[in-house]
């Protein structure tokens, strides 16, 4: 008997059907008759993907270590070994789960993975430490209860996501969720959305003024509407598109202020076609849609887009997926309430303050779970499942701020509820405030992660909880988000205090380090993004967040919140303290500082014993690279004072800066001026691809070329915003390039060209 | 049967205050170290989560963790990939795997006197919905091969085996002898 076997017949066919043709791809690639790319992107699109240490090397804190799979020689992707445990992300439209769902990831978690389901930023579900081999039953048991992992990962429409507490707001304009889920649905391998250079997301909020789905940071999003025609309400969305985080978070464009209902699935269908022919498919970086619209600009895109539109061929779906949809919205609360509990748990009334919210169903309220990390174990949502059909007519949704929340439950209920949550350890006070840190995986799963995302939002989580009630209610409700790398997944750009992972080299070390974001606005569906101001080593954040919220408390005006107090002092008026703490005492005083949170191993063992302390020699291009940094530094400054001319050209001075200081470390006796600059940084460390990223290739030395080639330079606020954004990264970019040279040792330096002008063109 | 996601967890006492983040650089120890069986690959800290698997070493035939599940302590072993054998001789492998980390683990100089195994009371799991539901049907047929594992364990001591739980759950049995036994005499046992 097998799980084939075994659920026959109540799975969709074509559902099926696709999960026996993915089972049949890995046979083919186990008998070499895939090829490595395109199996990968094969399984990406199933939500298969890889984990750290996948490509059979581990620094385990004594020296980079081959992992020696029985596999040794099979790959399921480029330097992706066959073995090698990974990651299962799992589409939730919505984030809408019902019990019986939740019980098949309680299972499958504990069969497959390690025993718990992690709640992601985007209301999917990941299980971490997955063998290839168990994909298959997994999905079929998925497929069973209606999931399907299908686009869950690679350049696809990824899962759809809207506010968790849609169609129970009390301010929304209706209820988004069916749309949503018509939405996922019309788009879920439609042909048109198959050719894609990069991945693609597509959020739904039911209002404008709070955080609900973040459209601002989708590739496309919707905001519902309601439009009166002679006394007769229309449903319809507001669009906007070309939002994204990622390393340079963009601003999505408004594309139109009212969509009818009717057509918001051909207009996404039409958007699909635009992006699919002209978006950027061989450069990664520059894939995203909201590229695609830097390039084109609004106005032309959606010329294009509509005159897609208009050729599109008539499709029924359009209109009966949403009419579906709605008719499987719920139309009224369904449970009646069980009654009062015998006596309420302790800590009730703080509970109720911060994951209890009045639904606009009068008698009934919303229930936030606060999940530590994003993180259930298979019992807990067993638990949970059974408490949902309790208490909540099993209506269920899970949170991008990595929650679960219970929606119709009776407010009667609300006691009892609340015990039985502290029965199973998940009557945790503070959804969505300061101690509910969110996080992406970072360094604990993710390949690309640079530093602990997981253990400083662990670490960070443990103090502020430990101390939540004593805290004033103004810093309470700040947000804290962190992302191991600047890919952005942990939303550090969203957050009061935002971090996200770097590292820095300090007397031949690698220590690590978060670049902290502050003043980005979660609120107005992610209205606004925060500036970096600097890097703190990773073990002096919590100082940071404490010092940080303390100055907040004393010197902010009345009823000032932490955004626009961050605005009003000015990012001047930070730098003393980002000083103070980026200070990393030497090795032999504080070997702390050399690891990681929650992470023992010092990331350069080998390179402690030439480096140490007291012998100290700081090499130019420290210097050279820290002058850029401060050059960076004063282009904010000029940013904020609304001096976006120069904000702009001291961002470019900065990068050309951060370029020189590498180029020194062979031609010392280069010129300053910028073409010369450029040229020699193109032979030497783009030709040679010396600069570029393992991950992200060429796209932070595109940033330099790219404004260097801008001679006609238009400027504008946004533009300088972008290109401080882009300085940024280039100058960490050279920071890594420098540490992957010091690596190398005296072979990492290009000996043909150590002394003189490069040629270049 | 052909069960191959099999698990054990043998319960611990603690003797003074132990912080599961307090495993994580063990765990790492032992991977440098190479110091249990298997290949050892990286450690997942869950020490955030309630009742939950604590800290995880995860290797690649199997996983090894300072588990909570329950609110009881102890530690796991458990098999994710499929091994030759017959079940007897898996289910003594994990047996084996599980009851030698306790070893390891208490050796450690962090660990010493504070964190204590017995054995009399052993859970045995199986992560196998499919072939294993948590049912009668399951332990009748897994009887014979629990009790022939329980013999080689327990030697001359009278022993119980009891179902835990239901479905949903997975398949649980708790192996329970009348009598204290330390872990080295059921790895002697074992090697027999």
């Amino acid at each position: 008997m097998t799980w084939k076997d075994r659920l026959a017949g109540t799975t969709a066919p074509e559902l099926a059907r696709e999960i026996d043709i993915f089972e049949t791809q890995i046979d083919l690639k186990k008998q070499g008759k895939v090829e490595d790319r395109l199996f990968a992107e094969t399984r990406l699109r199933r939500g298969v993907y890889g984990q750290r240490y996948d490509n059979g090397q581990r620094h385990d804190g004594v020296g980079v270590r081959a992992l020696r799979f029985p596999a040794e020689t099979l790959t399921k992707g480029p330097e992706t070994l066959w073995d090698a445990p990974g990651m299962q992300r799992i589409k939730i439209p919505f984030g809408g789960l019902t019990p019986e769902q939740m019980g098949v990831l309680a299972d499958i978690s504990e069969e497959y993975s390690d025993g718990i389901c992690h709640v992601t930023t985007r209301q999917d579900i990941q299980l971490h430490y997955v063998h290839i081999e168990d994909t298959p039953d997994l999905m079929r048991r998925l497929a069973a209860v209606g999931i399907t992992t299908r686009e869950a990962c690679g350049n696809s429409v990824r899962n759809v996501t809207a506010c968790p507490i849609a169609g129970v707001c009390r301010e929304e304009s209706f209820d988004v969720s069916a749309y949503a889920r018509a939405c996922a649905k019309f788009l879920l391998g439609h042909p048109d959305t198959q050719d894609f250079g990069r991945k693609f997301k597509v959020a739904f909020s039911g209002c404008q003024h709070r955080a609900c789905g973040l459209v601002s940071m989708h590739d496309l999003g919707f905001i519902a509407r309601t439009r009166w025609n002679d006394g007769v309400p229309q449903r319809g969305f507001e669009v906007y598109v070309g939002g994204g985080l990622g390393a340079v978070p963009y601003q999505a464009k408004l594309f139109d202020e009212f969509v009818p209902e009717q057509e918001i699935l051909p207009l996404a269908q039409a958007i699909s076609r635009v992006f699919a022919r002209l978006g950027e498919k061989r450069n990664r970086g520059r894939a995203r849609i909201k590229f695609l619209l830097e390039k084109l600009g609004i106005e032309a895109f959606r010329e294009l887009v509509l005159a897609e539109r208009a050729a599109l061929p008539e499709d029924d779906r359009w209109t009966a997926l949403i009419r579906d949809a709605t008719m499987q919205a719920p139309s009224s609360p369904t449970p009646a309430g069980v009654g009062p509990s015998d006596a309420p748990a302790p800590g009730l009334r703080s509970w109720q303050a911060t994951n209890v919210y009045a639904q606009k169903q009068a008698g009934y309220a919303v229930v936030t779970v606060t999940l530590p990390l994003g993180d259930a174990t298979a019992w807990q949502m067993r638990r949970l499942a059974d408490l949902a059909r309790r208490y909540a007519g099993g209506d269920v949704r899970t949170t991008v701020e990595q929650n679960i929340v219970l929606r119709f439950v009776a407010e009667r209920d609300v006691p009892a509820l609340h015990r039985a949550l502290a029965d199973i350890g998940l009557g945790e006070i503070g959804a969505g405030a300061i101690s509910d840190v969110t996080a992406c995986p970072g360094t604990d799963t993710c390949k690309l992660g640079i530093a602990s995302s997981r253990g400083l939002a662990g670490e960070l989580r443990q103090r502020l909880s430990a101390k939540f009630e004593g805290l004033d209610p103004a810093v309470q409700g700040l947000h804290i988000k962190i992302s191991g790398c600047f890919n952005s997944c942990g939303q550090h750009h969203l957050a009061d205090l935002g971090f996200y992972g770097v590292s820095r080299k300090v007397a031949g070390t690698t220590v690590p380090h978060f670049r902290v974001v502050l003043g980005g606005q979660w609120e107005k569906n992610a209205g606004s993004y925060g500036l970096t101001i600097g890097a703190v080593p990773s073990k002096r954040i919590p100082d940071l967040v404490e010092r940080l919220t303390q100055k907040y408390l004393s010197e902010r005006e009345v009823q000032e919140p932490f955004r626009d107090f961050i605005g009003r002092i000015g990012k001047q008026a930070l730098k003393p303290l980002l000083d103070e703490l980026a200070v990393v005492p030497p090795y032999q005083v504080d070997r702390s500082f050399y690891s990681d949170w929650r992470d023992p191993r010092e990331f350069t063992v080998s390179d402690i014993g030439t480096g140490e302390c007291a012998g100290q020699v700081v090499s130019r291009i420290d210097f050279d690279l820290q002058s850029a940094e401060r050059r960076y530094f004063e282009s904010q400054l000029h940013y904020d004072r609304g001096d976006y001319r120069l904000a702009d050209d001291t961002a470019y001075a900065a990068m050309l800066e951060a370029a020189q200081a590498l180029i020194r470390t062979q031609f010392q006796d280069m010129s300053g001026e910028p073409d010369t600059v450029v040229g020699e940084f193109r032979a030497r460390f783009c030709d040679t691809e010396v600069f570029y990223d393992v991950y992200a290739g060429a796209k932070f030395a595109h940033y330099l070329l790219a404004r260097h080639a801008d001679r006609d330079r238009r400027y504008s606020q946004e533009r300088a915003r972008l290109l401080i954004e882009e300085t940024q990264l280039f100058i960490e970019a050279a920071y890594a390039c420098h540490t992957r040279l010091l690596e190398k040792g005296p072979q990492g330096r290009i000996p043909s060209m150590a002394a003189t002008p490069a040629a270049h063109p | 049967m052909d069960l191959h996601r099999l698990g054990i967890k043998v319960f611990c006492a603690e003797h003074g205050p132990l912080d599961l983040p307090d495993l994580i650089p063990v765990f790492h120890r032992f991977i440098q170290g190479s110091s249990l069986e298997g290949l050892l690959i990286d450690v997942a800290d869950y020490s955030h989560v309630h009742h939950g698997p604590g800290i995880l070493l995860i290797a690649h035939e199997g996983n090894y963790a300072l588990d909570g599940s329950a609110g009881r302590r102890g530690l796991v072993y458990y098999a994710k990939r499929h091994s030759g054998g017959t079940l007897a001789e898996r289910l003594a492998t994990v047996c084996r795997r599980a009851l030698m980390a306790c070893r390891t683990l208490a050796e450690q100089p962090e660990f010493a006197h504070r964190l204590v195994f017995s054995g009399e009371e052993i859970q045995l799991f199986a992560n196998d919905r499919l072939l294993a539901p948590n049912t009668d049907r399951t332990l009748a047929a897994l009887r014979p091969a629990l009790e022939a594992l329980c013999d080689r364990l327990y030697r001359h001591r009278t022993w119980g085996i009891t179902r835990n739980g239901a479905e949903p759950e997975r398949f649980s049995v708790t192996l329970r002898a009348s009598a204290p036994i330390g872990i080295d005499d059921l790895l002697t046992h074992l090697g027999d």
